[in-house]
């Protein structure tokens, strides 16, 4: 009893506090290979994350599909423990402060306080009440109502289960609560006993909702929550949500790739690449002034009703890399169309570069890497090996990939390439809250961005 | 916008018009009742250009672009009523399809009604043009336009590409439907030769080989020619997807969907859509199931296309952002009816009825404020045996009583454009005003 009185005596509704702090999360999925199923890598899915969701307000996490966004939002409500970092749950903003500094410091003593903290607030390591106490305070409302409500199941059913696990109300009193919290989302009484294929789309999202907020939670994960909806529903949704939000003080992490619904929603932005954070920060200035390519690029792809009408749609080129091997430097730098020789490249850009190109790749029979700057490609014969090395230095290839590259020399049948090593982009501060991970500062690139 | 008016052409009237839909209502039987998924849907296609149909779930858009090439499942579905017409294309004559002024050199032009060879007669309305009523043509000819004169291209790759066959050996079976003779005559066999190896060929070049035909074709007197005829194949096969595109066609051949990403899976369709260079693409919201980023590609791949070979293009899509972009007329449909059909330019800007304004509205943009959106009240009738009335009653603010006894039909309002509603001066005056302030 001792932890639930600890937890619920810091977790007074106080508007500049922290309800969750996501730090450094890293979510690796094993690949397994072979008779004995030994792990040959990892696809880095979430591979260091770090921001905060305050009290009342609406975080957005953007990003394309395969970007990490929805693993992420797995990891936040608790439903898969992520493999590094740790998401912590009810503290205030000066224990935020205290976390960053313990997680800085390496000392053992504020190793054995971390411990303590994480005891109390890392939402994987919690235990009996205070776990119990997070799941009843963080809820999510997902993108496919068909699968996410039991077909089996009564309206009452479904929207009374959290009440009647966590022991809040029984018999009348249950249906009573189910009733103020259907007509909370614009349902009725006769709803209450019907299936959930008896409804529309968005009036099964609506029972989600209800759902979701049936044990009054602090946070929602939303998980793309309108986006098999059409326009007309989905705005009476992004109404809803907001009155719940105004009225009750909630929390929403709104993963979604849909940015004129975030642009609507979100007070704070976070656009995820390859499982990491290009860019975050306060969504209109993010979408004012964006630091990082890849943001503009989202934003240039958009159509949106208010736009001139004479402005086109900016494709982005390429494909998103295996997670499995994300590039180095920048993991954006491979479809970057300002990217400079400092940002990453490395042998796999070679690799990448003749999987597309016909012919040469045939010729190659091996990469021997020394690391992932330096590394040996053989082929089967040295007409080949010559054929790549004159063209690493033509203006086949990008000029920054180009300018990166430190040597090329050509052995027998095999090319030995080694690029500038660089180390991994870090977020840096644009401007008050606002970060992104790029190297360049857009106001002196801006005329090759677009 | 195109220019119709001076186009020029060798035939008595030129249709400005590629296809013609009129009156097309479609029900499907269900337990409670006859529903009315198409309603007495009228537009026209214009030559070359790019119309749109937007409008949610269930409000009969997908049903309307189907009967285009009867995909449609009847039975059970009832077709009720109307016509679909087609004006195909031919190779243009002053050229030879290399590409002139007379076919804006396109190579293309309207071909000539076979009564009358372009004079005009009573068959073709006059036209000169020929016209071939799509809803009622039996199998063997629509099977001839599926694919060669009208092409569609689907909303899910994943799910309208077999997965058991190669990318390569989907491909080929447009070549083999709708070009048999030149893949014949890649094979040195012209179109007067007889004999076993003519008819060997024949029969592989148009997918009526059997087991037998094709032990016959490996044997070395008939070998050679058949793997020049395979090898016209694989080019062919390799154009069309360079078409789109893909950097390494050659490769991809070889693949299976599964291998394929997303966005990938969609230019094959759309190699597969383009390949017979066809006259008018149904592109059923070719871009709902991918990212942004990908969207854009495609989109501008269906562009370019397009304006290369003058294809005309029926668009279907719920994204009204979208269908604003790239679309040179728009038609709004609402539980099975059109309810706006115009310009573009003129819908956006004075969206006349007053689904087209909710649904606007319900769109959201960095303008307008958080739990403002303009929701539309109430939800979607149910199309089992709808009463006389205009459909968006119940939900419409502007309600009268006559629009609860009386259907609205379209009718013009201002040059392109047409709006079926009794009340839109009235209606357009009340509550469409911000938006006009902003698009102007």
């Amino acid at each position: 009893m001792n932890a639930m009185n600890d937890v619920s005596s810091k977790v007074d509704r106080r508007a500049d506090d922290v309800v969750l702090a996501v730090r450094n999360v890293k979510k690796h999925y094993p690949i397994r290979e072979g008779v004995f199923q030994s792990v040959v890598g990892h696809v880095k899915a979430v591979d260091g994350v770090s921001f905060d969701i305050r009290r009342g307000e609406t975080v957005g996490l953007v990003g394309e599909s395969g970007c990490g966004k929805s693993t992420l939002g797995r990891c936040v409500s608790g439903l898969s423990d992520p493999t590094g970092g740790g998401v912590y749950f009810g503290l205030s903003k000066a224990e935020v402060a205290r976390l960053d500094t313990l997680l800085a410091d390496g000392s053992a003593a504020a190793q054995a306080e971390l411990a303590q903290m994480e005891r109390r607030h890392r939402i994987d390591r919690l235990e009996g009440a205070a776990q119990r106490h997070f799941r009843r305070n963080c809820q999510m409302v997902f993108q496919d109502s068909f699968a996410s409500l039991n077909p089996r199941q009564l309206v009452i059913d479904i929207v009374g289960r959290p009440l009647r696990v966590y022991r809040e109300a029984s018999g009348d009193a249950l249906t009573e609560r189910v009733v103020s919290l259907l007509e909370q989302v614009g349902l009725g009484r006769h709803h209450l006993y019907r299936f959930p294929h008896q409804f529309s789309g968005g009036q099964r999202q609506r029972i989600s909702i209800a759902r979701a907020l049936a044990l009054d939670p602090d946070l929602i994960v939303l998980d793309e929550p309108t986006s098999a909806l059409d326009v007309s529903v989905q705005a009476q949704i992004l109404n809803l949500l907001y009155e719940l939000q105004r009225d009750r003080g909630l929390a929403y992490l709104f993963v979604t790739h849909d940015l004129s619904v975030v642009h609507h929603m979100a007070d704070r932005l976070v656009t995820m690449y390859l499982g990491r954070v290009a860019e975050s920060g306060d969504t209109n200035t993010v979408f004012e002034t964006p630091q990082h390519p890849y943001t503009r690029a989202l934003i240039a792809a958009k159509p949106d009703l208010n736009d001139d009408e004479g402005r086109t749609m900016q494709a982005l080129e390429g494909r998103v890399p295996d997670p499995a091997r994300p590039p180095q430097g920048c993991r954006f730098h491979t479809r970057c169309a300002v990217a400079t020789p400092m940002c990453g490249w490395e042998v796999d850009d070679v690799v990448r570069w003749l999987e597309s190109s016909k012919g040469v790749f045939d010729a190659l029979e091996g990469v021997d890497r020394t690391n992932a700057f330096d590394a040996a490609l053989r082929f089967s014969s040295e007409a080949a090996a010559r054929n790549l090395a004159s063209t690493l230095r033509s203006d086949a290839i990008p000029a920054a990939m180009q300018q990166a590259l430190e040597d090329v020399t050509v052995s027998g049948g095999a090319v030995r390439v080694r690029f500038r090593e660089v180390p991994e982009v870090e977020l840096t501060e644009r401007g008050p809250g606002h970060h992104a991970a790029c190297l360049i500062n857009p106001s002196h690139s801006s005329s090759g961005a677009n | 916008m195109l220019d119709m008016t001076n186009r020029p052409s060798g035939l008595a009237n030129s249709p400005a018009t590629i296809a013609s839909v009129r009156d097309l209502t479609v029900h499907f039987p269900s337990k409670r009742g006859m529903v009315h998924a198409v309603d007495r849907v009228s537009f026209e296609i214009r030559d070359g250009e790019t119309l749109g149909l937007v409008g949610e779930t269930g409000c009969g858009k997908s049903v309307t672009g189907r009967s285009f090439l009867q995909l449609l499942p009847i039975p059970p579905g009832i077709l009720a009523q109307g016509t679909v017409t087609f004006h195909p294309h031919a190779r243009c004559g002053a050229c030879a399809g290399t590409g002139c002024d007379a076919c804006n050199s396109t190579g293309r032009r309207p071909a000539a009604c076979p009564s009358c060879t372009g004079a005009g007669c009573a068959q073709c309305n006059g036209s000169g043009a020929e016209t071939v009523e799509l809803l009622r043509l039996p199998e063997d000819r629509i099977r001839r336009i599926r694919g060669d004169r009208i092409a569609m291209i689907f909303q899910d790759p994943g799910k309208a590409l077999n997965p058991t066959l190669t990318i390569g050996d989907q491909l080929s079976e447009v070549f083999l439907q709708h070009r048999t003779e030149e893949l014949l005559d890649a094979a040195g066999i012209g179109p007067e030769d007889r004999g076993l190896a003519a008819r060997l060929l024949g029969r592989l070049a148009s997918q009526r080989n059997g087991s037998i035909d094709n032990l016959l074709l490996s044997l070395p007197p008939l070998r050679g020619k058949r793997n020049l005829l395979l090898d016209a194949l694989r080019n062919n096969v390799a154009a069309a997807l360079a078409e789109t595109q893909i950097a390494n066609p050659y490769q991809i051949i070889d693949r299976y969907p599964h291998e394929l990403s997303g966005g990938m899976r969609q230019r094959v369709m759309i190699a597969q859509a383009l390949a017979c260079n066809p006259d008018l693409l149904i592109a059923d919201e070719p871009t709902t199931a991918l990212d942004v980023t990908v969207q854009a590609r495609i989109l501008e791949l269906i562009k370019d296309l397009q304006k290369r070979r003058q294809t005309s293009v029926l668009y279907i899509s719920h994204d009204l952002s979208l269908v604003r972009r790239i679309c040179d007329r728009v038609a709004v449909m609402y539980a099975g009816r059109v309810v706006e059909i115009g310009r573009t330019d003129r819908i956006f800007r004075n969206p006349s009825h007053p689904y087209t304004r909710g649904l606007l509205h319900a769109v959201p943009t960095a303008a307008t404020k958080r739990g403002q959106l303009m929701a539309i009240k109430g939800t979607v009738p149910e199309l089992v045996d709808p009463p006389p009335s205009c459909r968006f009653v119940g939900r419409c603010p502007h309600e009268k009583a006559l629009c609860r006894s009386k259907n609205p039909e379209l009718a013009q309002i201002s040059d392109e454009h047409s709006v079926s509603c009794f009340i839109h001066d009235a209606a357009g005056a009340a509550d469409a005003p911000s938006f006009d302030e902003k698009t102007q």
